[in-house]
């Protein structure tokens, strides 16, 4: 029989339950070699951990800049001849600024009321012209992170005079929130190549444990998908297994360490239930994806040098 | 049928391995090829089976230039050729069946193919009462024997025999031979690479003798 019809007839031959033994061979191989397995699985569960770790702080402290953002108003004094008429037309203007996600007239009247029952005395000489506070317009800012371009074009206003710096918390935490985004992007880097290092080392290793077996499949004519099968299915597996130690662990160290913190500073942290669901989806993608690209770097390698020779001749 | 048309081999090292060989084995035929140890006869099994290419020259397989065949193609190419190797090749965590079915399995043999197929390939090579042995577990002979199994399970249109008996004593090797005999006479190609004179003095079939990559003698 000419070969090439051969080749058509053996592309038919293959079969579930051929996939079958090639995932079997799979775990045979992680089995076999349990040391490096169990030391990838370990490095894996270690870079998701302090992903996930990352990832949960930044998400809080977004959170914590969204809270500060939705309670800060900061308040702009308008200047001392400035009517409590032309303050509402001010405020229309300070509402069209983009990022204003809401305005409130303070008149002078409202901000010396303030001082009844405190300052008594103030209050009752500081009445009608004789008051010397300027009205005030209390601004809402939609995003914090603006809050300096925004305040720039509120004072561009003629009738502003001055505000109060009530944003530099907020600023504060939008700059952690942003170092920790920064870090966090470094980290999942770094710690991503470490775990495709170790991840593709252990599948060398294996492949360099059974070569003999591979040399014996190339020489009866196995293609290279059918030498790769195995090897994908041991960096897809510890990458699974990995995935799931490290939502499990990251649960537990996540509810322990919030328990703490909130033994000590009063602090809205989110639950894990909340974010569990998108955490488990991308570490369970992350890790089989990094497992899989592990095996493919180095069995791609390998076929590619050695794994065409037939050894020994 | 395998054709070489004017090959040369020459290696990166500079070795000449190969100095413009023709000839052409036809289906069906028994072939030594025989040669001293550096004379050429393992860069003529790399080429056949395409783990080197000719450096000059054209080799046909089966009416397919080797130098045109695309990489994926190698292992379809590979399925019409089982080797029989010197050391026998066989792994032993594996028993003598699954040793067998390990070349079925790697060309993707449905489990039914491979029931039926086994047993009556270790028949065939007397071995069908050892199927469940270890390969550490059988003589030197035995083995050369799984590993002939193996190289036939696939039903390949030649064997390839590198040293077949280079590793088993003379009575073992003259069985081994009536076996690869045995296996000719069904129509299979049978390619036997030796540098033992005296087993190709004892067998029927054409010899090529390789030196120092050239054909020195081409007769039967």
């Amino acid at each position: 029989m000419h070969w090439h019809c051969k080749k058509r007839q053996s592309r038919k031959l293959y079969n579930m339950s051929g996939l079958g033994y090639l995932i079997k061979e799979g775990f045979h191989s992680i089995w076999n070699n349990k040391i490096m397995s169990i030391a990838s699985i370990g490095v894996l569960f270690s870079c998701l951990i302090l992903t996930g770790a990352a990832a949960m702080l930044s998400v809080n402290v977004s959170q914590a800049v969204e809270n500060v953002g939705e309670s800060n108003v900061t308040t702009v004094y308008l200047k001392n001849e400035v009517s409590s008429l032309q303050a509402v037309s001010v405020m229309r203007d300070i509402e069209k600024i983009d990022n204003v996600a809401g305005c409130e007239f303070y008149s002078k009247e409202d901000a010396i009321a303030s001082f009844k029952g405190e300052l008594d005395s103030v209050y009752e000489y500081m009445q009608g012209d004789a008051n010397p506070l300027p009205n005030a317009i209390k601004v809402t800012m939609a995003d914090l992170a603006k809050y300096d371009d925004t305040i720039k074009e509120i004072m561009k206003i003629e009738e502003t005079d001055s505000y109060s710096n009530a944003g530099e918390v907020a600023k504060t935490l939008t700059r952690i929130s942003s170092l920790i985004g920064n870090m966090s992007f470094w980290i999942i880097l770094v710690l991503s190549i470490i775990s495709l290092f170790i991840i593709s080392n252990t599948i060398r290793a294996t492949m360099y444990s059974r070569r003999y077996e591979i040399s014996i499949m190339k020489s009866v004519g196995a293609t290279n998908t059918f030498v790769r099968i195995p090897f994908i299915v041991e960096g897809m597996f510890i990458g699974l297994v990995s995935a799931v130690l490290s939502i499990l662990g990251l649960m537990l160290l996540y509810n322990i360490l919030m328990d703490l913190v909130q033994s000590t500073i009063p602090f809205d942290a989110i639950p894990f239930g909340s974010v569990a669901g998108v955490i488990s989806l991308c570490f369970i993608v992350a890790g089989v994806g990094i497992g899989t690209l592990g095996a493919l770097f180095s069995i791609g390698r390998y076929l590619k040098k050695e794994g065409n020779e037939i050894l020994g001749w | 049928m395998i054709e070489f048309y004017n090959v040369s081999k020459v290696y990166p090292s500079g070795t000449h391995a190969l100095n413009g060989i023709s000839l052409s084995i036809k289906t069906g035929e028994f072939v030594f090829i025989v040669g001293a140890s550096g004379a050429g006869k393992s860069t003529f099994l790399k080429l056949i089976m395409r783990e080197e290419e000719p450096s000059g020259g054209r080799i046909v397989i089966n009416g397919k230039n080797l130098s045109r065949i695309k990489r994926r193609e190698i292992p379809y190419l590979r399925r019409e050729m089982g080797i029989v190797f010197q050391d026998f090749r066989l792994i032993d965590k594996m028993n003598v069946y699954d040793n067998v079915a390990f070349a079925m399995r790697a060309v993707g043999a449905t489990a039914d193919a491979i029931k039926k197929r086994v047993p009556y390939i270790l028949e065939l090579v007397g071995l069908a009462h050892k199927a469940k042995r270890r390969p550490s577990e059988l003589s030197g002979g035995e083995q050369q024997r799984v590993s002939l199994a193996r190289a036939l399970v696939n039903n390949p249109s030649m064997i390839i025999a590198d040293e077949p008996t280079g590793n088993i004593d003379p009575k073992m090797s003259y069985e081994i031979m009536k076996l690869l005999n045995a296996i000719n006479e069904q129509g299979t190609t049978v390619i036997v690479v030796t540098h033992e004179h005296e087993l190709v003095n004892s067998f029927p079939g054409r010899v090529i003798e390789i030196n120092q990559g050239k054909i020195l003698r081409d007769s039967y």
